[in-house]
């Protein structure tokens, strides 16, 4: 699919709570076919700030009546994200994309997701994907206190209909274990429970789960967060180090990457 | 009725479609727009930095927005001559528009091999030298610093084409002007202006830079008020047609470059926020010429008035 150049009009935005928050927005036809872990790049400016478009994952997709929405999940941590967090209703937005690599469909399950934070982001379209085949999905969502585990609830109630389970980690212990969210995982790999495991979060997650899916035979994949510049392989500045010795691009060859293919 | 103003300008030996360039570094090779943007509305394309052999480029972070602008530090990460010339340029043959290879080096010599690759080949229109690169020979300064050395450089590469050569000036010198005079005194076409501006960031919190390697090159709206006194400098000192370049966007900048003394500009960190960015620029620019009742682009070129008329 041609990622297009259009514009989103504001449909909603909601507080998950704050600083996390979803926008929603109505756009054109092509999003109808967006694939989990795909992206975009939206325009967030107020006046000349910020000046790029920012990236986010696509969260969900819903046809309707009135066309194709979108989902993002953001947190408010600078000024693209805030901005995006003050659209209103009505507001229309420049709009790239779907854009990147996609994650594998799961070929058999069971099926691990591991969320670090607002990593969950692309990682509900790729629940219901999963779900849809009859995938078997357990969840495992990090952070460091209850605040950090932006729509746990929405993600467990899908993953308990299916007869999976969802495990909420934070490393104050607010809720859920307390620790890290590899802890419960490597004990699930251990008893060999999956066959593929799918994660977004910080670099030094995803760093972990490279280590512990090579460990138990898992393959692994992960959506990674840098810094872009222009989202479609124009401005060089997505570099990720490949085990080739090369830099890859996180927009073009990314943003999903198998976790064996990553120099971390 | 007049007939609609003609875009079309010469600069030196360089003929163009229209004065609406895209900027080195930040167009790829054109392919990556080619779904994004209309080619074929462009008045030229100038094809990210190419060297001899392909480069990996920097360590990430490469990348940071600061206000109003850009930083980065690629690297110069690129697919190397051959693979441009191979697998490229063919793709790009039946553009109206200008196909400008931009070349650097570490060595002197670099350059002008570079320049006899592309000699024969007909689907390019110019060259343009990055000469913002350390020069391994003398201790890592840039060849774009240092006039006798520029001067040199030049030359080696205009004994090796017969294309228009363009020089593209660093603003990170007192008087961008003498490198632009050592480069005509070279044998350089045409000088374009300007390079990034060195630049820092640095964050507060983590205290690491923004950018692995800690210095990068600064673009965007924030450098567009010293291209515009490089150019304006330059144009007037120098007497050889200048290209425009630093943070244009809309045609109100088109037109100031212009007035400063451009005779044609690139686009270029405008286009990673909007790919049409150029296209809109050729059509406001058609527009802009018709409600001045102006026929051609040349009559803005240098155009500034002066506070006091001599």
């Amino acid at each position: 699919m041609v990622a297009r150049d259009g514009e989103a009009r504001v449909v909603a935005v909601v507080a998950r709570p704050l600083p996390y928050y979803t926008i929603e927005l109505e756009v054109g036809a092509e999003y109808a076919a967006v694939e989990p872990g795909q992206f975009v790049m939206i325009e967030t400016r107020h006046g000349l700030e910020p000046y790029l478009r920012r990236a986010f994952s696509v969260h969900d997709v819903a046809l309707g009546d009135s066309g194709t929405r979108i989902e993002l999940l953001g947190k408010i941590v600078g000024r693209g994200t805030a901005a995006l967090a003050a659209a209103r209703p009505g507001e229309r937005l420049a709009l790239l994309g779907p854009l990147g690599r996609p994650f594998s469909p799961p070929a058999a399950g069971p099926l691990a997701l591991v969320a670090g934070g607002v990593g969950s982001a692309p990682l509900l379209l790729d629940l219901r994907r999963a779900l849809a085949r009859g995938v078997r999905v357990d969840l495992f969502y990090g952070g460091r206190s209850a605040a950090d585990l932006p729509r746990f609830d929405d993600f467990r109630a899908l993953v308990e209909t299916a007869g999976g389970e969802a495990i909420a980690t934070t490393e104050d212990g607010s809720a859920g274990r307390r620790g890290l969210v590899t802890e419960p995982l490597a004990e699930r790999l251990a008893r060999g429970d999956y066959r593929a495991l799918h994660a977004c979060g910080p670099m030094g997650l995803l760093a972990r789960l490279a280590e512990l899916a090579a460990a138990h035979g898992v393959a692994a994949e992960g959506a990674l967060e840098t810094e872009m510049g222009c989202g479609f392989g124009a401005c060089l500045g997505c570099a990720v180090p490949h085990v080739s010795g090369r830099y890859a691009l996180c927009c073009k060859e990314g943003p999903v990457f198998r976790l064996d293919e990553v120099r971390w | 009725m007049s007939p609609p103003p003609a875009l079309a300008v010469r600069l030196g030996p360089l003929e163009l479609p229209n004065p609406i360039l895209t900027a080195s570094g930040t167009f790829g090779y054109g392919l990556e727009f080619a779904h994004l943007a209309r080619l074929e509305r462009l008045g030229g394309l100038v094809t990210k930095g190419l060297s001899r052999e392909p480069l990996a480029g920097n360590p990430p972070p490469r990348i940071a927005e600061t206000r109003g602008g850009v930083l980065n530090s690629i690297g110069l990460q690129n697919i190397g001559i051959e693979s441009f010339l191979a697998d490229v340029l063919p793709g790009l043959t039946d553009l109206p528009g200008k196909v400008i290879v931009n070349l650097f080096g570490y060595e002197l010599d670099d350059y002008p091999r570079l320049a006899e690759r592309v000699e024969p080949c007909a689907g390019v229109a110019a060259v343009e030298l990055n000469v913002s690169c350390p020069n391994v020979k003398r201790g890592g300064i840039e060849f774009g610093h240092d006039p006798e050395v520029l001067e040199r450089l030049v030359a080696a590469v205009r004994g090796a084409t017969s294309k228009p050569v363009i020089v593209k000036l660093s603003p990170n010198v007192a008087r961008p002007w003498e490198l632009g005079e050592a480069a005509k005194a070279g044998g350089a076409d045409i000088l374009s202006a300007i390079n990034t501006l060195l630049g820092m960031s640095i964050d507060p919190w983590t205290r690491r830079p923004r950018l692995h390697t800690g210095r990068g090159g600064l673009s965007g709206p924030a450098i567009r008020p010293v291209a515009v006194r490089v150019v304006y400098d330059v144009a007037r000192r120098v007497g050889l047609p200048v290209i425009g370049i630093g943070g244009i966007e809309t045609v109100d900048d088109v037109v100031e470059f212009l007035l400063a003394g451009a005779s044609a500009v690139q686009v270029g960190t405008a286009l990673f926020r909007d790919p049409r960015t150029a296209e809109r620029l050729v059509d406001g620019l058609a527009e802009r010429l018709a409600a001045l009742g102006l026929e051609r682009v040349g009559d803005l070129v240098g155009a500034v008035r002066p506070w006091e008329e001599a």
